[in-house]
């Protein structure tokens, strides 16, 4: 079944369709080394007019992302955040609604995390740290709730919503941490917060004497977690059977008996709660304060890597991972192997190109004669 | 605050100004998904608009080659765009997402390897103003609508054009039965492909004119990703104005306004207390919700949208 | 729930054919990537070349298409390598949260010298510079700064600081001369600025702006203004339009790319502008009169060669009129020679410490 079928901003959703026959080979591992194998090609010919070396190009993109233990944490660094907003988005598309506000939700998490791990920052960690994790979760999820009551009550599409909130947020955070409320008296002339109590950190999980410098923090923990709690809560409860009932269709729906306005909003906090976590994540294991305009795109990212992962759990982990490893070995393969950032960019594009288009694949397989897998 | 900051002549012309090229997006927006596919590469397809726009234009020194080959970029990127959504079913949100990082890197590292040490050049042709013949003497209105770039009314006539096109037409009816009832278009001898290929190159096409308006039309450059997330709101903007033309011309009018008081505001007091800068600058979104929210309300959007076709004949 | 199946069996294929093919392909190339090994085995060799110097540029979030400190920086590094023939690379950062893994991997592969471009850095800067002693650092606009946001001087950092009110105070004196003779087309004795965001380094410009507009011309009108943006151009071209409808004549921008549109709002009306940190007088000419100029590209290419020859210094090292740090730029034709002389006067009176330009905005 398709994907966009479900991702239709306001939601008519196709029944799934009949599975065919399929042949051998497009279930096996030979339709991804296909598609990675056409990316693979086509990235290496932008390299290659740009009169770089692929071969090293790629190289030095695999060595940042996974060459060496400390490189897998920075890898998983970045992959924990997108996997949550990845769920964020993912929770919504499986309900038939776009949240495009993962992004924006991501950073009322944060900084509501900020707020309140500086404003009690004498607090033992006992108390602090879950303070702080249920403030970046209620933060996102409030955000994420307003598309949600603004959709029930006014019938206002969440797309609209969701993309004028991720601008204000941003705004408001120019306001908060360049020169009002929250803004650090002593932050280095960086706009920021003042820095959350030592009980709000979350701890290194990686020892020192395992991998020198690693800074992979306890966030992974609960990014395992909530991937667990993401899969419970649809596939476990009956708030989650009724949530698919809808994505499988109103008629569906309708039968299970469910009330679409509290769904609307319960869904839309649910998504913002996973994308507060992410930022509080931020916030209490990376920069231990709120910087202005810190992780910029994530939220973005988080469509592709829900869609990728067919928003099922272990999909979109293993896309956040993807994703993770690509901003990773991104940056070293411009340190390293001197290819523009851009370039980078370029080939990332392609990858997620050709993986959205595997069906490009399936198609030269069908004409080839093979019943192919119909989708 | 006077209600010169409000209403005034200059913040009116502002409104048009920055409305322009979210309405070209909007605009794009609403023929791809009345054809039933949803494009979320108006913003890649804005973005390539600009980059090759002043590209060319300082390649050639034509005014109108550039504004073709801006126009040009933004077709080929749609044409991405359809091959993967329409003849290979892809995930639409996907592609459009892969297209929009694309376009960002690529502008980016052209713009670096040309214009890196120098900067655009300050030669290079502009879209011209257009004087409405006798205006001049015509106190405020001349100030609002006396002299807009060429393109600002561009896109107002392509607004009328495509709403005749839409709702006055055969085949734009044909075409938005593609978006609603593919199968029974293509029942009847509407080729679904070909109408959903054609309306996906028109979105490129008016993408990409808004694209050409910021750097040739506005102010002569290209800087990377400048853009700034219009495309979005020109997502925005065609969902509110209910997947019509006419409407998404009063969507991109409203955010444009909240834009300009964004700017005219600068400096305003309430009471003793001066309104932050920052804040200012969320008018334009949250005038956006809450218009939306109290007046236009529910919309319905095409009933095939996004939904990929598949022939029985294949 | 048997497709999500097939689909996560087909994600993991996917995941491990990708990783097993890039992995295949980087097995077979001779790392291209200079490795702290063989540059110690160089170093080691009995050859008269000495050890090849390295060194790695971090920008921040602006990329090195900002038009402003991260491509000057940039320029800096390019004439260094051409000049001093060291080895050098950059680095482009695409989040905040890549700062500390960026300057990382360059200390981590003994590069002799590591540039952070801007004060963002300063914390990512003294994070890493405190677990590499041995590397050494610059950073551009800041001092490294421990987690409590205290400043930190490392032995193994040079803090690069710019006196940007001194720039802002020049191009001020040229602006207030004109505005108060009334010359060409400033002729509503009425002078603005954008800034990027309110922030130090942007408002420092401003501020040196102001103040010698108050002490030269008293009786001008002065209007500030901020595009919330360095990127949107726009955005800037708005607030210049605003500005010149409220008969600003000379417009100063301190907004990265974003100021492109102030610039290009005075162009088309018709005013003067003036452009900050590179000489922007090809941008526009005709109506940019003159740049207030930040050579980060100086600081940046001196403290390579510094490390070069071995007089790196660490700790504060300022860049400002005194040493050419900071100054004006090209004059348009427009600037009658009184007003040159004006500003070359205040140019000796900052360095002789005659005057010391205000740090602080006096007009918000």
């Amino acid at each position: 079944m398709t994907v966009a079928s479900q991702t239709s901003p306001t939601g008519p959703v196709a029944a799934p369709s009949v599975r065919q026959p399929t042949a051998q080979w497009a279930q096996g591992p030979l339709v991804p080394l296909v598609s990675v194998g056409v990316a693979l090609v086509l990235g290496a010919v932008f390299v290659l007019i740009s009169g770089n070396d692929p071969i090293a190009a790629y190289s030095a993109l695999v060595k940042g992302a996974f060459g060496s233990p400390y490189d897998i944490t920075e890898t998983l660094i970045n992959a924990i955040p997108l996997t949550l907003a990845g769920l964020s988005v993912a929770v919504a598309f499986r309900t038939g609604l776009f949240n495009i506000g993962a992004q924006g939700q991501l950073l009322v998490g944060a900084v509501a995390a900020g707020a309140v791990g500086a404003r009690f920052a004498d607090l033992p960690g006992v108390l602090l740290l879950p303070m702080t994790l249920l403030a970046g979760i209620l933060g996102g999820a409030a955000y994420g709730a307003i598309a949600g009551w603004l959709k029930a009550t006014r019938g206002v599409n969440e797309v609209i919503t969701t993309i004028m909130q991720n601008y204000t947020i941003v705004f408001v955070m120019h306001w908060l941490l360049q020169n009002g409320p929250m803004t650090a008296p002593n932050a280095f002339g960086t706009p920021a917060s003042a820095p959350i109590g030592a009980g709000a950190v979350l701890p290194i999980i990686v020892p020192d004497t395992l991998v020198p410098l690693s800074r992979l923090h306890a966030g992974l923990v609960l990014a395992i977690l909530a991937v667990v709690v993401f899969w419970f809560l649809l596939w476990r409860t009956a708030l989650g059977y009724e949530l698919r009932a809808v994505g499988l269709g109103p008629r569906a729906a309708a039968q299970a008996g469910i009330e679409p306005k509290r769904r609307m909003v319960v869904v839309m906090a649910i998504a913002g709660g996973f994308a507060g976590l992410a930022g509080m994540i931020q916030v209490s294991g990376v920069f231990h304060r709120v910087y202005d305009g810190f992780s910029a795109g994530f939220g973005f990212d988080a469509i592709a890597v829900a869609l990728l992962g067919k928003n099922s759990p272990i999909g979109i982990a293993l896309a956040g991972l993807l994703f993770g490893a690509f901003a990773r070995g991104g940056a070293i393969m411009q340190s390293n192997a001197n290819i523009s950032s851009h370039l980078v960019e370029i080939v990332e594009a392609i990858v997620l190109f050709v993986i959205a288009a595997e069906t490009l694949i399936r198609a030269i397989a069908k004409r080839r004669g093979t019943p192919a897998e119909a989708l | 605050m006077t209600i010169e900051m409000l209403l005034g002549a200059g913040v009116l012309a502002a409104t048009l100004r920055l409305a322009t090229p979210i309405l070209f997006a909007a605009l794009g927006g609403v023929i791809t998904e009345r054809s039933g596919v949803t494009n979320i590469a108006l913003e890649g397809c804005m973005l390539v608009g600009a980059f090759f726009g002043v590209f060319v234009a300082d390649k050639t020194g034509s005014l109108g080659v550039a504004i073709a080959a801006g126009v040009l970029a933004g077709i080929v990127l749609a044409a991405l765009h359809a091959v993967a959504a329409v003849t290979f079913r892809a995930d639409q949100i996907v592609t459009g997402m892969a297209l929009n990082i694309l376009a960002l890197g690529l502008t980016s590292y052209l713009d670096y390897e040309a214009y890196a040490t120098t900067g655009t050049p300050s030669t290079i042709p502009l879209v011209p103003d257009f004087v409405v013949p006798g205006l001049s003497q015509v106190p405020f209105v001349s100030d609002v609508i006396g002299r807009q770039n060429t393109l600002v009314w561009a896109a107002i006539i392509a607004t009328v054009v495509l709403q005749l096109y839409l709702f006055r037409t055969i085949p734009g009816l044909r075409l938005r039965a593609v978006g609603e009832h593919p199968r029974a278009a293509d029942t009847v001898g509407v080729n679904v492909y070909t109408t959903r290929y054609l309306a996906v190159l028109a979105s490129g096409a008016l993408a990409a004119l808004g694209g050409v308006y910021l750097s040739l039309g506005a102010v002569g450059s290209f800087s990377d990703n400048m853009t700034g997330g219009r495309g979005f709101i020109g997502l925005a903007a065609m969902i509110f104005g209910r997947w019509t033309p006419i409407g998404a011309l009063v969507a991109s009018l409203i955010f444009g306004y909240g834009d300009a008081l964004s700017v005219s505001l600068q400096g305003v007091t309430i009471g003793d207390l001066r309104v932050p800068v920052q804040l200012l600058s969320t008018i334009p979104y949250v005038l956006t919700i809450l218009a939306v929210a109290g007046f236009v309300g529910r919309s319905r959007m095409p009933a095939a949208d996004g939904q990929p076709y598949e022939s029985e004949g294949h | 729930m048997r497709e999500d199946q097939q689909h996560m069996k087909r994600l993991l294929a996917f995941a491990l054919v990708g990783t097993f093919v890039f992995a295949a392909c980087g097995g077979g190339a001779g790392s291209p990537s200079p490795s702290p090994a063989a540059s110690s085995a160089a170093a080691a060799s009995p050859t008269a070349t000495p050890k090849p110097v390295k060194i790695g540029l971090v920008t921040d979030v602006g990329g090195l298409n900002d038009k402003s400190f991260n491509s000057l920086a940039n320029q800096g590094r390019l004439d260094a390598e051409k000049d001093f023939k060291v080895t050098t690379s950059v680095t482009e950062s695409k989040k905040q949260e890549d700062y500390v893994p960026n300057l990382t991997n360059y200390a981590q592969q003994s590069y002799d010298l590591v540039i952070a471009v801007g004060f963002l850095m300063t914390n990512a800067t003294w994070k890493v510079a405190k677990q590499f002693p041995n590397v050494k650092f610059a950073i551009i606009d800041g001092a490294p700064a421990d987690d409590a946001g205290n400043t930190q001087n490392l032995p193994n950092v040079a803090n690069l600081f710019f006196k940007e009110q001194e720039a802002g105070y020049l191009v001020g004196v040229i602006a207030a001369t004109m505005a108060k003779n009334k010359v060409g087309k400033a002729t509503h004795n009425t002078l603005c600025a954008m800034g990027g965001i309110p922030i130090p380094p942007v408002d420092r410009y401003i501020a040196g702006y102001q103040d010698a507009i108050k002490t030269i011309d008293p009786s001008a009108t002065i209007l500030n203004g901020y595009s919330n943006d360095f990127v949107d151009q726009a955005k800037g071209k708005e607030v210049g339009l605003n500005h010149i409808s409220k008969g600003c004549d000379i417009l100063f921008q301190v907004a990265g790319a974003s100021g492109l549109g102030y610039i290009a709002a005075a162009k088309e009306k018709g005013v003067y502008a003036i452009g900050v940190d590179a000489d922007q007088a090809d941008v526009a000419p005709g109506t940019i009169i003159t740049s207030a100029l930040k050579r980060v590209n100086k600081a940046v290419y001196d403290t390579i060669g510094a490390v070069q020859k071995g007089t790196y210094k660490a700790g504060d090292n300022f860049f400002s009129a005194a040493n050419d740090g900071v100054g004006y730029g090209k004059l348009d034709a427009a600037v009658p020679a009184d007003a040159k002389a004006a500003a070359d006067q205040a140019l000796a009176d900052i360095k002789s410490g005659k005057i010391t330009p205000k740090d602080q905005l006096q007009v918000k």
